[in-house]
């Protein structure tokens, strides 16, 4: 059996002496889609920071696909093939969507510290690059600087920023926050399109986005995991029902 | 389709390249007044050393207040090799002595920011600073290398003659260097379109979201500082070529600054701002140099007032003004423009006369007549005061008033529906 795309093995992060995540266990199957709910506060984001290795994990240890990832450097993390989304907007402001892209897939097509390719003249990455943009929808924006798109737009380009480079495994954090009924129909199916085939992991407060896109729901608490299951099983759940989705569900 | 759009693409790339070649040939007929060779020369240095330093701060967002380091290093050592060639212990023709400027900045380049460029920002800017002073102190201390005060000197004449050439004249440097401006203006035209160039952008722009990508943003930062630093040292063999002396002057903090001003001045956003930028910043210093003693102080209130209002650079306001072009607006414009013009002159020559009168009379008291602006006149009188004083003032006051005409029109001529500001 292949291992887990994503494993997670009791992981403890603490800021200067307060433990945020307490002893994190999980574990996403391949091509598994995977939602992470909790309250405000959770630990949510500081569990993507952990895995991605934008903060260093106090204890435990991390797989990806079976090879340890604990504490390595986000790049690192990237090229093993994990690639994340931001809850805060988080794109080039000061270059072109389509230099956006590009420069996204620069690594994962083995050009790295290349200072003897002009990327203008390479044909398979500005197709790709194209390709992506049209995935997007946002053809019509191609040479629009980043930092000047709608909301809507910047939160599609942030999705393609990350899925660009090709990685097996997705980390979206929050990716319809503050969006409208319709933009979030939206960025749900562009997700649905590009992660096809992929394992992802999305953290997400949108109920009716988490019960439509995820195959299995952890449900995360005061830096804890307080159940895992399907959808079903997740909504059935009495601890789920007390700490967390009761008030949530009563919203939608 | 793939193949047709190439082919455009290459013509239309080489185009600007082919018209600077010629441009660059054609300047030494055309500029021949005295000593304008040797502007142009330094003009060139200049534009190396510029386009080098936006590597940096344009390109690979670090501020740099150590950049002169690099090319003072270069030169120091390219003088060195002149004298050794003079005594005939190696064989090197002197078109290839910048490449030795060149290497010798990489080589310092590489050790410096194998550790500076570890982190950006203040930290970057402040190593920068330190090594700087530092490099600046080891020339006055290490006389067996930098000759102390007094610098390092050497003969290019004495080099092996290329093609018969010994750039015993001038313009036979200005050849050697509009040579190497161009290969060093398009190599590094070349590397901001390489994947290490867009990821210093990258960087530059977001590097967290750079890491996040696949790329270690020190690494990215470290080869821009590499190749900044080679092509530094290219400007430093240029200069002991141009000159054939280098002191301390050359590579301390001020020299250092004066890159900063110049590339800033110029417009940083931009891959044509430090060349103007350096044209125009040489300029300042070399012909109003000549003029007056204060030029200093010009620059310095040209780099203020290009900090606060053209944060673009001069190249910036030239092409923030293709908004208006494209939009077929551009005529809004002329009329605002032609009638602040005028006020903005008197203000400027007010105040700038008024500055050199006060000058004048603070330090050659002695020499009653004065000229300025082709206009001799008694410095014991009130007249050229009162004149002076009124200038400023009716030009700042109308200047002022017409300003809000020209920001509206601005405003007519860029405006696009649905795009917020």
């Amino acid at each position: 059996m292949a291992a887990e795309a994503l494993k997670l093995d009791n992981v403890k992060k603490s800021f200067s002496g307060t433990e945020i995540i307490r002893g994190l266990n999980l574990s996403v199957g391949q091509n598994e889609r995977h939602a992470i709910i909790g309250p405000n506060g959770a630990g949510k984001s500081t569990a993507y920071n952990l895995i991605t290795g934008r903060y260093e994990v106090s204890s435990g240890q991390i797989f990806l696909n079976g090879q340890e990832i604990t504490n390595l450097q986000p790049y690192e993390v990237k090229r093993k093939g994990l690639s994340r989304s931001f809850q805060i907007t988080n794109i080039f402001p000061k270059m072109s969507v389509f230099e956006n892209v590009r420069c996204s897939l620069l690594w994962a097509m083995d050009y790295k510290y290349s200072f003897w390719h002009m990327v203008g003249k390479q044909p398979e990455l500005n197709e790709n690059a194209e390709k992506i943009i049209e995935e997007l929808n946002l053809k019509e924006r191609r040479d629009t600087l980043a930092g000047v798109l709608s909301y809507a737009e910047q939160r599609a380009l942030e999705i393609g920023i990350t899925i660009a480079g090709g990685s097996e495994v997705i980390l979206l954090d929050e990716p319809t926050a503050g969006m409208s009924v319709s933009e979030t129909e939206y960025i749900v199916g562009l997700i649905r399109k590009v992660t096809e085939g992929k394992t992802l992991v999305v953290v997400e407060h949108d109920m009716g986005v988490v019960f439509d896109l995820a195959d299995k729901i952890s449900v995360l608490v005061y830096g804890e995991i307080i159940a895992t299951g399907t959808p079903i099983e997740v909504k059935e759940n009495q601890a789920v029902q007390e700490a967390y989705l009761g008030a949530a569900m009563e919203d939608h | 389709m793939a193949n047709g759009t190439n082919n455009t693409m290459s013509m239309s790339s080489v185009l600007p390249w082919i018209i600077a070649a010629i441009a660059l040939v054609i300047l030494p007929f055309v500029f021949t007044g005295g000593g304008s060779i040797t502007i142009m020369n330094q003009i060139g240095i200049t534009i190396v050393l510029a386009m080098s330093y936006n590597m940096l701060l344009g390109q690979g967002g670090m501020l740099s207040f150590g950049h002169a380091v690099y090319m003072g290093l270069g030169g120091f050592v390219a003088v060195h090799v002149m004298n050794i060639v003079e005594y005939q212990e190696i064989w090197l023709p002197l078109p290839f002595l910048p490449l030795v400027g060149g290497l010798v900045g990489l080589g310092f380049a590489t050790i410096i920011g194998s550790f500076s460029t570890r982190k950006a920002g203040t930290v970057f800017a402040m190593i920068s600073l330190g090594i700087g002073e530092l490099i600046a102190a080891c020339c006055i201390i290490i006389t067996v290398f930098f000759g102390g005060e007094e610098g390092i000197s050497g003969d290019r004449t004495m080099a092996p003659p290329t093609f018969g050439i010994e750039f015993i004249s001038q313009k036979e440097v200005y050849f050697l260097i509009a040579f190497w401006v161009l290969v060093s203006t398009f190599l590094m035209y070349l590397f901001t379109q390489t994947p290490v160039g867009k990821m210093a952008n990258a960087v530059r722009d977001n590097p967290e979201r750079a890491e996040f990508v696949g790329y270690s943003m020190r690494w990215v930062r470290f080869v821009s500082f590499c190749a900044a630093g080679f092509f530094a040292g290219v400007a430093g063999g240029l200069f002991a070529i141009n000159f054939e002396i280098l002191t301390e002057l050359n590579l301390n903090l001020n020299a250092s600054f004066t890159v900063l001003l110049a590339t800033y001045i110029g417009g940083v956003g931009f891959f044509l701002g430090p060349i103007v930028g350096a044209i125009l910043f040489t300029l300042l210093q070399t012909v109003i140099g000549l003029k007056t003693d204060l030029w200093a102080l010009y620059t310095g209130v040209v780099f203020i007032l290009t900090v606060m209002f053209l944060p673009a650079g001069i190249t910036g306001f030239f092409a923030m003004h293709l908004v208006p072009w494209h939009l077929g607006r551009f005529g809004m414009l002329l009329k605002p423009y032609a009638k602040i013009f005028l006020p903005a002159l008197m203000f400027v020559i007010g105040a700038v006369g008024l500055t050199e009168l006060v000058n004048h009379s603070r330090h050659h008291g002695d020499e009653v007549l004065m000229s300025l602006f082709w206009v001799e006149f008694n410095t014991k009188s009130a007249v050229p005061y009162i004149v002076l004083v009124l200038l400023t003032a009716v030009g700042f006051w109308f200047s002022r008033l017409f300003a809000r005409e020209v920001k509206e029109a601005w405003g007519d001529a860029t405006f696009v529906e649905g795009q917020g500001r």
